[in-house]
């Protein structure tokens, strides 16, 4: 049953606000070293799966099953040293603090770094934003940055966490043509290079065909379709629910 | 000539061994000061010192952790209490001050797993309900005194001597706590604070276990208080309730943090100097006004330099080194 | 407990939640913590004590010219204080309303000094049966007072258009400035009528009992835990939570001995706020 390639297993999940089935029975797979695309229109549950994934939001049922071991009883914070991390869709910098300080706070509490010591949490700190493209910021403080590197800062505090699985909520917000195919060089390059396991949010689809190895649609809380890009972009389901009936038809009609 | 006095200044903030120099030079001075100056100001001086601890375990939580516990004056009252019943019992000031914290400690570990759940906010207001509650628990035990006070065994040596004695316990003190806030803010531990601060549940999600680096925070800034409060019991040989629980110590302390600086190692010794200058120079001169003073005294300061002394200065280093890199073309 | 402990504990109570209702209002809209409330209602304590002595004004008809004058302090203090401090945190209301407190005090203490003071009405000692109680007559006018001026106030916040403007702003900030409705007015004018209601309740507080400067720190510590208990920006939370401290009050002086209220009162503050943060009525406001 248990493939040892697959790193996260999230089965029937279901979140529940109130009345609102935020998240209703959804169940995927995220294999080791893939970059897994989670799309959907507004509102379709991409967020909340991610804040109940790593511990952020209690779920109302369901079981998320990281490297072989139930998440149910870990908190938020041991979920983050284990390895399971996020960026979140609407920054979150330490405010008050440089770039440096914050990608180094990632390296102090990440994935096994509890002895780490303050030199090499530094220099990791270091080599991260140098990937990243941060380096020259590194002195400034948040509140002086502009939106594309704060987003960059915060994907470097998570990386700086050296985590196995990355949730990118949204990675792309608010970036420029040229900033998107930067980060979209990068992304690729994570996965490829260093073998992290990314669960790609993201509303850019030209982005989300060329790079991820397989798709996952969300749909009102539900699950839609799943498969590769190529399946995905066929997928009348996927069609109507992101353009609607109408064009739905147009495409069917073109073919 | 403005240009290099500023460039000097801000390197001098940046240069670690100047900062060390004169810190040293600093604590030289106030070891020799009782020599020079007459009982009374060794008193006041003193004074000063304990303000500036429990000042310390102030901005520790607040300053660099963003909890305001606006009643900690709770553990300095315990922390006298303590003392004068293990005093009373028999055992020595340096066994019940030690004894004193360490209940301090178990309070503030036990109260803050409760209280530190509770956002920013409600978390102050709960540590003045906790501070008032615990205030009408000694005044209604017949074991503290009740409202009455207790009295302490006396230090039996001269004035001159007590008076150096207490002078260089507060002021050994004020250098304990300073030193041990400078080391936590600059270890991994510190990081995990201030990120506390800057964003909680961006904080979480990196990893960091919120619960215990508030509970062992605010446990130290309890040891600190709790000393102060069990000195205080021994230097004055009598305390009351409703002086050693006194909310205005925790207001007066506030103060102090915010007219020296929050979040710097040095302002709330700055401040608690430069608290007590203001307040001789004041009441003397309106004794009946000391109240109203203070307040629009508070209300001057905080509308108009509301970051504080040391802060101010840190604030204005950072914009000139950032000002001198962008001038060389970063 | 019986009927007197409960009627006792109703007419107390009923007091309470006047009280409690001005901090609320300011804590749970402005997000101000005042800790100066409780110097306030004193102040009102005073200016009726001054009304009936010099003027021979009831304290019931004094407490026009207590919540006039109170209205228009909190205001300035709002306008010149407050209202650049807002939005700086926790610390600063805290400290600032707490120097306005200072201030109050000292003024008090020097033109009334420390003495207990009390308003001896004429028909104090008056009181009437009631379902084999013995009501005394100024509290159960104190509680008629109350009970209309809650009302009045809930009226005020849900039927006038200033009080509306004044749950738009509570409920939605920048919803509210976009339709044009001004942010500072509505704060400025919901404090002020936060202090207006700590002068009418320290009015009525005085026709009943005695006070001195001394006494608002008793008041303060009673407001947070009315405010907390009932949830703040709610008013009838307030009042619930002011029955509530009144009867537990009561019985509790009578169980335990008067010398604990203090004491309980703060313990349940500290446990609601622990357990419940928004109240024991939820997040409600003005519901």
């Amino acid at each position: 049953m248990e493939s040892n390639n697959v790193v996260l297993e999230i089965k029937s999940l279901c979140k529940s606000f109130g009345a609102l089935k935020a998240v209703d029975n959804v169940s995927f797979d995220v294999k080791k070293g893939e970059i897994l695309g989670l799309i959907g229109p507004n509102g379709s549950g991409k967020t909340t799966i991610t804040n109940v994934v790593t511990g952020s939001l209690r779920k109302t049922s369901g079981t998320v099953i990281f490297e072989g071991t139930d998440t149910d009883t870990m908190k938020p914070y041991q979920i983050a040293q284990k390895g399971l991390t996020r960026t979140f869709q609407v920054v979150k910098p330490l405010v008050g603090m440089t770039v440096e300080e914050n990608v180094l706070v990632g390296s102090l509490f990440g994935r096994d770094n509890r002895e780490i010591d303050m030199a090499s949490a530094t220099k990791r700190a270091r080599e991260i934003m140098d990937l990243v493209g941060l380096y020259g910021k590194k002195d400034s403080l948040v509140s002086d940055v502009t939106l594309p590197d704060l987003k960059k800062t915060e994907l470097a505090r998570a990386l700086a966490m050296e985590p196995k699985v990355l949730f990118l909520d949204e990675v792309m917000g608010g970036l420029n043509l040229v900033e998107v195919e930067e980060t979209s060089v990068l992304v690729k390059k994570l996965s490829r290079e260093r073998g992290l396991t990314i669960v790609f949010i993201e509303h850019i689809m030209k982005v989300v065909m060329s790079i991820t190895d397989r798709i996952i649609v969300l749909h009102h809380g539900r699950k839609i379709s799943e498969g590769t890009p190529q399946e995905i972009f066929n997928d009348p389901m996927v069609i109507e629910a992101y353009l609607g009936k109408r064009y739905a038809k147009e495409v069917n009609n073109g073919r | 000539m403005a240009e290099s006095k500023e460039g000097v200044w801000s390197n001098m903030v940046r240069s670690k061994k100047l900062t060390g120099v004169l810190l040293l030079t600093a604590l030289a001075f106030l070891v020799l000061l009782p020599r020079f100056v007459s009982g009374y100001e060794v008193r006041v001086i003193t004074n000063i010192f304990m303000y500036a601890v429990i000042a310390q375990g102030i901005n520790l939580m607040s300053g660099y952790m963003g909890y305001l516990p606006f009643g900690n004056a709770m553990f300095f009252g315990t922390g006298a209490y303590i003392t004068a019943i293990g005093m009373n019992k028999g055992l020595s000031f340096f066994l019940a001050a030690p004894l004193a914290a360490l209940v301090a400690i178990l309070f503030s570990v036990v109260f803050g797993f409760v209280l530190l759940r509770l956002r920013g906010h409600y978390f102050s207001i709960a540590t003045i309900g906790l501070s008032a509650a615990l205030l009408g628990v000694v005044q209604n035990s017949t074991i503290t005194g009740g409202a009455m006070g207790t009295t302490l065994p006396l230090l039996t040596l001269s004035p001159s001597a007590t008076n150096a004695f207490f002078y260089f316990g507060m002021l050994a003190l004020m250098v304990f706590s300073s030193l041990v806030l400078y080391l936590v803010v600059k270890s991994r531990f510190g990081f995990g604070i201030r990120s506390i601060k800057a964003n909680e549940e961006a904080a979480v999600s990196m990893g960091i276990n919120t619960t215990y680096h508030k509970v062992v925070t605010w446990a130290i800034s309890a040891l600190f208080t709790s000393l102060a409060g069990a000195l205080y019991a021994y230097w004055m040989s009598f305390i009351a309730p409703a002086e050693v629980f006194d909310i205005m110590i925790g207001v007066d302390c506030i103060v102090i943090m915010l007219l020296g600086g929050t979040g710097t190692i040095l302002g709330p010794i700055a401040g608690a100097f430069v608290y007590e200058f203001v307040a001789q120079s004041v009441w003397s001169a309106l004794p009946n006004y000391h109240l109203g003073v203070l307040g629009i005294l508070i209300i001057v300061i905080l509308l108009f330099v509301p970051k504080g002394i040391f802060s101010g200065i840190g604030d204005f280093a950072r914009r000139r080194q950032m000002k001198l890199l962008r001038k060389a073309g970063t | 407990m019986n009927m007197q402990m409960l009627v006792n504990g109703v007419l107390l109570g009923g007091l309470y939640a006047l009280m409690g209702l001005g901090f609320s209002l300011q804590w749970g809209i402005s997000g101000i913590v005042n800790l100066s409330y409780g110097a306030m209602v004193i102040l009102g304590c005073y200016i009726s004590l001054e009304c009936y002595s010099l003027l021979h004004l009831s304290p019931f008809i004094s407490i026009i010219i207590s919540g006039a004058i109170l209205y228009a302090l909190g205001a300035l203090i709002y306008r010149t204080v407050l209202q650049r401090i807002v939005r700086g945190g926790i610390v600063f209301t805290l400290i600032l309303t707490y120097a306005v407190r200072l201030i109050i005090e000292n003024g008090l203490l020097r033109v009334w000094s420390a003495d207990y003071r009390t308003i001896s009405l004429s028909y104090a000692g008056d009181n009437f049966q009631f379902a084999g109680t013995v009501v005394p007559l100024v509290k159960s006018l104190v509680f008629v007072v109350v009970t209309l001026l809650v009302y009045v106030t809930y009226c005020f916040m849900l039927k006038t258009k200033t009080g509306k403007g004044i749950q738009a702003v509570a409920l939605d900030r920048e919803g509210a400035e976009a339709v044009g409705i001004s942010v500072e007015k509505m704060y400025l004018i919901n404090f002020a009528l936060g202090t207006a209601l700590a002068g009418i309740a320290g009015s009525l507080w005085a026709s009943v009992y005695a006070f001195s400067p001394d006494s608002m720190n008793m008041i303060a510590g009673k407001v947070f835990v009315i405010a907390i208990i009932g949830g703040l920006g709610n008013i009838w939370g307030a009042a619930a939570g002011g029955l509530l401290l009144g009867l537990a009050e009561t019985v509790g002086a009578t169980l335990i001995g008067s010398q604990w209220q203090e004491v309980i009162g703060m313990a349940i503050m500290v446990i609601v706020l622990v357990w419940r943060p928004y109240g024991l009525m939820g997040k409600k406001f003005f519901g």
